[in-house]
């Protein structure tokens, strides 16, 4: 069963999230200067936004179906919030299909290193903004290494 | 260490033997399609291999349908439209391709316009986008590096936007690979050691990389050895059936390894050389293969060690330090032998890199895809003296 049961909850936790990582200097600078747009296209619930680096700002766009997009990551809801803890593997993301990129993934998996920043922020996120019901890293034990 | 999570998968059939090119109906009746459309280059038209592959199908009693032997030196956009469109209008079943990494490159990209239809870039490019089985490919390495003949990956260079773009995905894999000796005789010392240097690479990447697993690693460690074995003697003698065998048998090998595993920092400072300078990728990875071992070490010293033994070294007595640098010392052998045959150059500045271009190198570098894949995290300014002590 999915974790957030409509896409006006997840375009909130989500977006939110978002906009918070494009107002984080430490990250949106890395962000813009890569100049790229990229769409998230989510499924279940289903949902897109936009993140347009190609301004002076970072811009958020939820809903965004029409802006050309670079980039275009399809995958679900959950995957995407397990994500943004730092619990996806990439490549085995892609390889299972749960994550489907178009376009140029080179440059994909180079804003890697500049949003890893953020998997520490997102919990940190979820509960100071009332989303503490999200936030699965206490029951979540990452491997030993 | 086991990795937490690894997949392997190749479905693709492989057959070697000294002429088998020539004599292929066992496999492709098995295939089970008539009519093959063939995809090489004006190079290796005019070497005579396209028609004796032609001849052995026609004598089995296969339709050639078509050839398309425009392709470019680097894969292009255009050539893969064009390619496709032929292949359609003659009413071909299945591809074959006969060449190197473009040709297999341009093929399988047309195979996607061929078998799906739509528009390359918009509905294909980036990482497992298709959908359905593609048509029978069938391939006929003439090189032995870029071992494209078992990847899932075709590059194509984008003329307009001056990019390659990566078509990832598991229905780009041949059908059939044909490995076959005389294939590659008529390949020169030079492009012998070159992309042989390139399945070195791909080999030793693979084995340190992060996505390395304990199945990855048996064909990384098959194609080593294969490589310290042959490559010297195929670059000395062209028609040395053993050597082409082996390295061809190794490049092949080097790609199921990689295909799985990736590559790091080496391929990225090839990928902005050839980028900046058109330094052909085997020599770019050929120069670059020790420093980036170098710049690594830390991280895959274990790793290392272990190598300079599957490399043929006598590493009794060592420490594992002492050992993994000799991994990298046998890798210089090896390249100073190539050199010593006026095969394969040793320094950047032998092959028309600029000092001041080195820092634009870095920079492509870290810029690179591969990056994500390497084992130690890339910094420019870490990267910079290894790429200064290659020039």
């Amino acid at each position: 069963m999915a974790m957030f049961k409509t896409a006006e909850e997840f375009e909130k936790v989500i977006g939110g999230f978002f906009n918070l990582v494009a107002d984080t200097p430490l990250i949106a600078d890395k962000l813009l200067k890569s100049k790229m747009v990229i769409r998230f296209k989510y499924s279940d619930p289903d949902l897109a936004i936009v993140i347009d680096c190609s301004g002076d700002k970072a811009e958020v766009r939820p809903q965004d179906t029409e802006t050309k997009a670079l980039v275009e990551m399809s995958m679900s809801s959950d995957i995407a919030h397990r994500f943004w803890f730092g619990m996806v593997n990439l490549t085995k993301a892609l390889t299972r299909k749960e994550m489907i990129a178009k376009g140029p993934i080179p440059k994909v998996l180079k804003l890697l290193p500049a949003i890893k920043p953020a998997y520490a922020m997102y919990p940190k996120y979820l509960d100071e903004n009332g989303f503490e019901q999200y936030n699965i890293t206490k029951a979540y034990k990452p491997p030993t290494a | 260490m086991l990795p937490e999570f690894f997949e392997f998968y190749n479905p693709t059939k492989v057959v070697y033997e000294d002429g088998v090119a020539t004599d292929l109906k066992p496999e492709l009746d098995i295939i089970g399609i008539q009519k093959y459309f063939i995809v090489s280059d004006h190079i290796i038209n005019d070497l005579g291999l396209v028609d004796k592959v032609a001849d052995g199908l026609a004598e089995a009693g296969f339709e050639v349908t078509g050839k398309y032997l425009d392709v470019s030196q680097d894969a292009r956009l255009n050539d893969v439209q064009t390619c496709a469109d032929l292949i359609k209008s003659s009413g071909a079943e299945g591809i074959i391709s006969i060449g190197g990494g473009s040709v297999i490159d341009t093929a399988k990209a047309s195979n996607i316009l061929f078998s799906e239809g739509g528009d390359l870039v918009e509905d294909y490019s980036g990482a497992h986008t298709l959908t359905h089985p593609l048509k029978p490919h069938v391939v006929i390495p003439t090189t032995a590096g870029t071992g494209s003949e078992v990847t899932m990956v075709a590059v194509i260079y984008d003329e307009e936007n001056k990019e390659k773009l990566a078509f990832v995905d598991k229905f780009l894999l041949p059908n059939l690979a044909v490995l076959d000796p005389q294939m590659t005789f008529s390949l020169p010392p030079k492009m012998t050691a070159a992309t042989g240097m390139d399945a070195l690479t791909h080999a030793i990447e693979a084995y340190v990389g992060t996505q390395a697993s304990p199945i990855s690693d048996a064909f990384a460690v098959g194609a080593i050895e294969l490589v310290v074995k042959h490559l010297v003697n195929a670059t000395k003698n062209g028609e040395d059936v053993e050597a082409r065998g082996g390295q061809l048998i190794a490049a092949t090998m080097a790609g199921i390894a990689f295909s799985h595993s990736m590559v790091g920092c080496i391929h990225g400072m090839a990928h902005a050389t050839g980028g900046l300078y058109r330094v052909p990728h085997g020599v770019a990875n050929g120069i670059f293969l020790p420093f980036g071992m170098e710049y690594n070490f830390e991280e895959i010293k274990e790793k290392l060690a272990r190598l300079a033994q599957i490399m043929g070294e006598d590493i009794s007595g060592l420490s594992e330090e002492e050992a993994a640098r000799l991994a990298i010392a046998a890798v210089r052998k090896l390249s100073g032998q190539l050199n010593e045959l006026d095969a394969l150059p040793l320094r950047l500045r032998d092959v028309g890199v600029p000092e001041d271009g080195l820092e634009a190198i870095a920079e492509g570098a870290l810029n690179d895809g591969t990056s994500f894949y390497n084992p130690r995290e890339m910094d420019e300014e870490e990267l910079l003296p290894f790429i200064q002590k290659a020039y």
